[in-house]
């Protein structure tokens, strides 16, 4: 009698368990971040087009595939095959008869098919994505557009492809915003994941560091020295407004938001000393989290909220610390190298990027919360600074410098597949990534 | 007895519901049968910023407009007090790298700026911090703002009324040599003094 009431809950707790997993429970995902993680091996084959109706679609068959071509190298875990090494040609076959054999023959893991059905008013895009060796379809999916949008199909596509097999959408919908400096002047610029649409965000003309998204995707918070001295700027996006929400005395230096965006870190220096401050938005109240008689700054928020990391001197060199959300449990977790800065988070928790001096240079690294498992990711010959992390997690976006040339760089957080997003003459420095936008 | 442990049953099953809704991060699924799916592409413009393009650029070249006034009026205010700074032999002094804490050598440039702030009493004093170019812009930024913060406690304690030091950090930012060498790095590790 007894156990039968213990039973009772314990099914009910086996059925939420499942009920919370469904949809989960029965896929596999490929872990990526495995050190022995080779990338997909993936057939595009060019999608078969019909009808007619709109100027510009005339090869939308062919560029929309090497579109996603291009956009799942970007990512750095796919290798799409050459088209010359198919052994059927695009459009012969539609999707329902695939050979999976000629393509298993080919070494690709992964099929993606499509079809395009043009009319006067909208662009239809069928797509399925294909596992070869099983020879099953992991992805059905009709995309449809009003225009011939060549980049939001292919990163609608991607983003799917990415989502159905890693369990992530990857960084598709995200911007890169950045201090562009043209001589003294500065103004915050953005840069699209896949380097195009640079857009002007800023009009201060002045020095500008230190820009921070909020995780809603609202706002961007910036240092601007507009008014003659450094003062903490909110941004709203979608209008343009600017806020002035920081002008102590000294130094007002913009730091992390909080996950929830409402609180939004400071380094002031109003009590004589650079200290670490957290400023609730709505109420503009300020409480001071540091008390050290040392520099404290950097200050960037755990993905959970839970924990602070920031840069102190505390100990004769700059190195990098967390603490509680309360300033409460300070413990230094950089230890090798006297110069360790700009501390950034990974959404995914756990890892900490930072860049450090080695050979008098600067590179990256990450380093996990409790101060182990120390990984240097870049080794060029630059000073490689600034890293910030891509919301999936599994890209760094970081400023290099070397001699006159600047570039900002994505890197996987496993130090692999470096690209160039953008390179030029006048200095583009301190990127950060936005959190995902709606597509 | 029954009741007690259908209470704990539940409170079980309350606990477990808790556990799995305050995850940190989100899952999004696709889901995979035959079904097909369907999205809209492009339909919204994704673009966040060109709300009035109009405005916006009339906005933009006031802000210009406003901008070059107040540089003009900054250049003219530079230009006054670089003439009269350079008859009152108002000298900078100089850091080590990483360091803040003013050295034996910048202590008598103190001393004597000091003797020139008493004497020009009713002048405000700008202090400025500056780093060279090794190191990170932001730490810099708090870096060059202790340079200040230190050279302005100095001259406190030398008899300058607090009420008449500001500090204003400008980092790596204004170089006073903009080359990558030893001498350059060494002449930008500086407080300098503006009167007002």
């Amino acid at each position: 009698m007894k156990y039968q009431f213990l039973w009772t809950p314990l099914i009910i707790l086996l059925a939420l368990f499942g009920a919370a997993n469904s949809g989960q429970a029965s896929k596999i995902y490929i872990d990526i971040d495995s050190p022995t993680f080779l990338q997909f091996p993936i057939a595009v084959r060019d999608f078969p087009q019909k009808g007619e109706g709109q100027v510009e679609t005339a090869d939308l068959g062919i560029a929309l595939p090497d579109q996603i071509k291009k956009y799942l190298k970007m990512t750095g875990l796919f290798n799409p095959l050459d088209r010359r090494s198919f052994l059927e040609t695009g459009g012969a076959s539609p999707a329902e008869q695939i050979r999976f054999s000629d393509w298993a023959a080919i070494g690709a893991d992964y099929l993606l098919t499509g079809a395009i059905t043009i009319s006067p008013s909208e662009i239809a895009c069928e797509v399925r994505l294909s596992d070869v060796v099983r020879g099953n379809a992991l992805l059905h999916k009709r995309y449809l557009s009003p225009r011939p949008d060549l980049r939001a199909l292919a990163r609608a596509v991607t983003s799917d492809i990415l989502l159905t097999l890693t369990g992530d959408e990857g960084d598709f919908n995200t911007r890169i915003a950045f201090v562009a400096k043209n001589g003294p002047e500065a103004d915050i610029h953005a840069i699209s994941y896949d380097g195009e649409d640079i857009v002007k965000l800023t009009s201060h003309r002045s020095i500008i560091t230190s820009p921070r998204w909020s995780p809603d995707g609202q706002y961007l918070a910036f240092t601007s020295y507009r008014h003659g001295r450094p003062e903490v700027y909110l941004h709203h996006l979608k209008t343009g407004k600017e806020k002035r929400i920081s002008s102590h005395e000294g130094l007002n230096l913009s730091g992390g938001f909080s996950p929830d965006s409402r609180n939004l870190l400071l380094t002031l220096s109003k009590d004589s000393n650079e200290e670490i401050y957290v400023l609730e938005l709505d109420s503009m109240r300020l409480k001071r989290l540091t008390y050290n008689y040392s520099i404290d700054v950097s200050p960037a928020w755990s993905p959970c909220g839970k924990k602070i990391a920031f840069v102190s001197n505390r100990s004769g060199s700059p190195q990098i610390f967390i603490m509680d959300a309360d300033g409460n449990n300070v413990r230094r977790i950089t230890f090798e190298g006297n110069y360790n800065t700009s501390p950034a988070w990974s959404p995914r928790g756990g890892k900490i990027a930072f860049e450090g001096s080695i050979n008098r240079q600067f590179q990256i690294f990450t380093v996990d919360e409790e101060g182990e498992h120390l990984t240097q990711l870049t080794f060029d010959d630059a000073n490689n600074e600034y890293p910030s992390w891509s919301p999936s997690g599994r890209q760094i976006v970081y400023g290099s410098r070397s001699g006159s040339k600047s570039r900002i760089c994505i890197i996987g957080s496993n130090g692999q597949q470096m690209r160039i997003l953008k390179e030029s003459g006048s200095p583009s420095v301190m990127p950060a990534w936005s959190p995902r936008m709606n597509p | 007895m029954k009741k007690t442990i259908t209470l704990i049953g539940l409170l079980m099953i309350l606990a477990f519901g808790l556990t799995l809704l305050s995850g940190c991060a989100e899952k999004k699924a696709v889901v995979k049968d035959e079904a097909v799916q369907e999205q809209r592409v492009g339909a919204s413009d994704t673009a966040t910023v060109t709300d009035d393009e109009a405005a916006r650029k009339a906005k933009e070249q006031a802000d210009r407009e406003a901008a070059l006034k107040a540089q003009a009026a900054r250049e003219a205010w530079a230009k006054k007090n670089a003439a009269a700074l350079n008859a009152l032999n108002i000298q900078n002094i100089y850091f080590d790298f990483d360091r803040s804490n003013v050295r034996a050598d910048a202590r008598e440039i103190l001393k004597a700026n000091a003797e020139i702030f008493k004497a020009n009493a009713n002048a405000k004093i700008i202090v400025e911090g500056h780093c060279d170019e090794r190191g990170t812009a932001e730490y810099n930024m708090a870096l060059g703002e202790r340079r200040a913060q230190e050279a302005k406690q100095y001259l406190v304690n030398l008899g300058i009324d607090s009420s008449r030091l500001v500090t204003i950090s400008y980092g790596e930012e204004r170089p006073a040599d903009a080359q990558s060498t030893e001498e350059a790095w060494a002449q930008n590790r500086r407080a300098q003094f503006v009167l007002e």
